[in-house]
């Protein structure tokens, strides 16, 4: 019997497949996998999540989970505006919505919810007039009327529940990382279509209440102010640009009446400078 | 060629030994198969997806033994062990390895 | 953004530091082998019974080797669409041809010609850590013969 040992070729046991190309390949085609999954979600989660009927959200945001408003007269003022937006919007009975005035330097405003709204005084102080407030009311009553706060909560849920299945079996800190990045700056999409839906949808009510969409611009010329030189990129966003906001504005009034100053903006009610803070003196003699 | 793990074939003389041939492979499965593996956890049962992949592992090892074996000369492949590592988790390593021979 | 410069800079290391590591043990690989090409290594567990008394004894030879960060991260994403996982294929390889190398050293100081009853195992020292290290360890052993002079 001999024994012998010949020399046996390389790359039997390996691939011949360049690793940077093989690298290449992996990550676009599971970056594509990624985000197209979390739109197919998104979609179908958002479709959903629409049939909700809305006394279950209600029931979600219990009275007592919720302080209810301070009374005051901005409150007052608030709440009147509400209800001729709610009638321009043609919202039905068991939507009720309660907007609440936040005495805060915080300039935002949002809604959540079971259909409350939040105001804060960083933002009222900025609007120049009665038709900014509106525009910036009927915006946030616009996302209940569209059911956007349950549906961005069951699409977050869904995806986000999706996201964490896939990421807990790489066993890679970075690349999970990637991932469910990827994954959420995808889901961002929704949020932008959402707030152009209520812009459009707010812009509808100011026709009605003025007859014109003057001054509607005033609220993202404000933000855009707020956001100051930082600069995001829309696609890392949950807004659309303010600028793209403004242009959408201006590309609708001249739809409608072929121009933006053609009539005055109806101003704020006199003594609406005094209300901003009259919230905080009161708390403060308590 | 013959595959076998025996070392004494009755009827046969090994003319020749050629030394160690090996294959290995490394595989996974696609993220689905190992979420569902992972639903599969609470109830029990066989993991399908887990034996077609340790299946397609061995097959592809075999293979590549097999390729070795072939490029020295052999015609059998005597005494074949198989064995197992963990690289990555969700990845299957199985490792062939055994003696290139020539039978007459 | 940090997260994907940081990432970048590891992939970028991985990359150069692993591939220029891969070669160097290659060819370090090819030419042991070349040089220990006299003595056969054989899974078959009996010697052949002829005359000659031979001298028996156990040798072996283990290694760990490390995956490098672009290895993983190919293999990590690999993992979600399954196939092949091509980035450890040269690991295992270099890991296994390397244990029956130094499995083979240690006979050729022994003056042995031949391995006989060669087994490979491979253990998991980087299992306890969770997923924090990645590693190939093979462990071969087997016995060396030497014909006695």
């Amino acid at each position: 019997m001999k024994y012998s040992n010949p020399q046996i070729p390389e790359g039997i046991n390996t691939s011949k497949q360049h690793p940077l190309k093989e690298f290449l390949m992996l990550t676009s085609g599971v970056l594509v996998l990624i985000v197209a999954a979390v739109l197919l979600l998104g979609f179908f989660a958002d479709k959903l999540a629409h049939h909700i009927p809305f006394e279950v959200e209600l029931k979600i945001v219990s009275q007592e989970l919720l302080d209810a408003p301070e009374p005051g007269p901005m409150q007052r003022y608030l709440e009147g505006l509400t209800e001729r937006i709610v009638s321009a919007q043609g919202l039905s009975e068991e939507m009720p919505i309660t907007v609440h005035y936040v005495d805060d330097d915080t300039v935002n405003a949002f809604a959540t919810l079971g259909g409350h709204i939040y105001m804060f005084r960083g933002l009222l102080e900025k609007l120049p007039h009665e038709n900014a407030l509106t525009m910036v009311l009927a915006h946030e009553i616009a996302h209940v009327k569209h059911r956007h706060p349950i549906r961005s909560l069951g699409r977050g849920i869904t995806i986000g529940l999706a996201l964490s299945m896939v990421s807990g079996t790489l066993g890679d800190m970075m690349a999970n990382q990637i991932v469910s990045n990827t994954g959420m700056v995808t889901s961002l999409t929704f949020s932008r279509d959402q707030e152009r839906e209520s812009d459009k949808t707010a812009l509808e009510t100011l026709m009605v209440l003025y007859g014109n969409v003057v001054g509607a611009d005033q609220l993202f010329v404000v933000l855009q102010n707020a956001e100051g030189t930082m600069k995001v990129p829309e696609f890392f966003s949950t807004h659309p640009l303010s600028a793209k906001r403004i242009q959408h504005i201006h590309a609708f009034s001249r739809e409608l009446s072929g121009s933006t100053t053609a009539a005055q903006a109806t101003p704020l009610p006199l003594d609406f400078p005094n209300w901003l803070s009259l919230g905080a003196t009161e708390k403060e003699h308590e | 060629m013959l595959v076998t793990n025996i070392e004494i074939l009755p009827d046969k003389q090994i003319v020749e030994h050629l030394g160690l041939v090996q294959g290995s492979s490394v595989r996974a499965k696609h993220v689905g198969r190992d979420i569902m593996a992972g639903l599969k956890n609470i109830f029990g049962g066989e993991l399908k997806g887990y034996t077609e992949l340790l299946q397609e592992s061995r097959a592809e090892a075999m293979e590549r033994m097999i390729e070795q074996a072939e490029a020295v000369g052999a015609n059998a492949v005597l005494n074949v062990r198989f064995s197992t590592s963990s690289v990555a988790a969700g990845a299957a390593e199985l490792f062939a390895y055994g003696t290139a021979v020539v039978l007459e | 953004m940090i997260d994907l410069i940081i990432l970048v800079t590891l992939l970028a290391l991985g990359y150069g530091f692993g591939s220029y590591a891969e070669s160097r043990h290659y060819k370090s690989i090819i030419a042991r082998e070349n040089r220990l090409r006299h003595i056969p290594a054989v899974t078959s567990r009996f010697p052949p019974m002829n005359n000659n008394s031979r001298e028996a004894e156990l040798v072996s030879g283990s290694v760990v080797i490390s995956v490098d960060y672009f290895k993983r991260f190919i293999a990590a994403l690999r993992n979600l669409v399954g196939g092949r996982v091509t980035s450890y294929e040269s690991l295992v390889d270099r890991a296994r041809r390397e244990a029956i190398l130094r499995m083979k050293a240690q006979a050729e100081q022994l003056n042995a010609d031949i391995v006989f009853n060669v087994k490979l195992e491979t253990s998991s020292i980087h299992k306890g850590r969770g997923n924090s290290i990645g590693s190939v360890e093979v462990l071969a052993y087997g016995t060396a013969l030497k014909t006695q002079q």
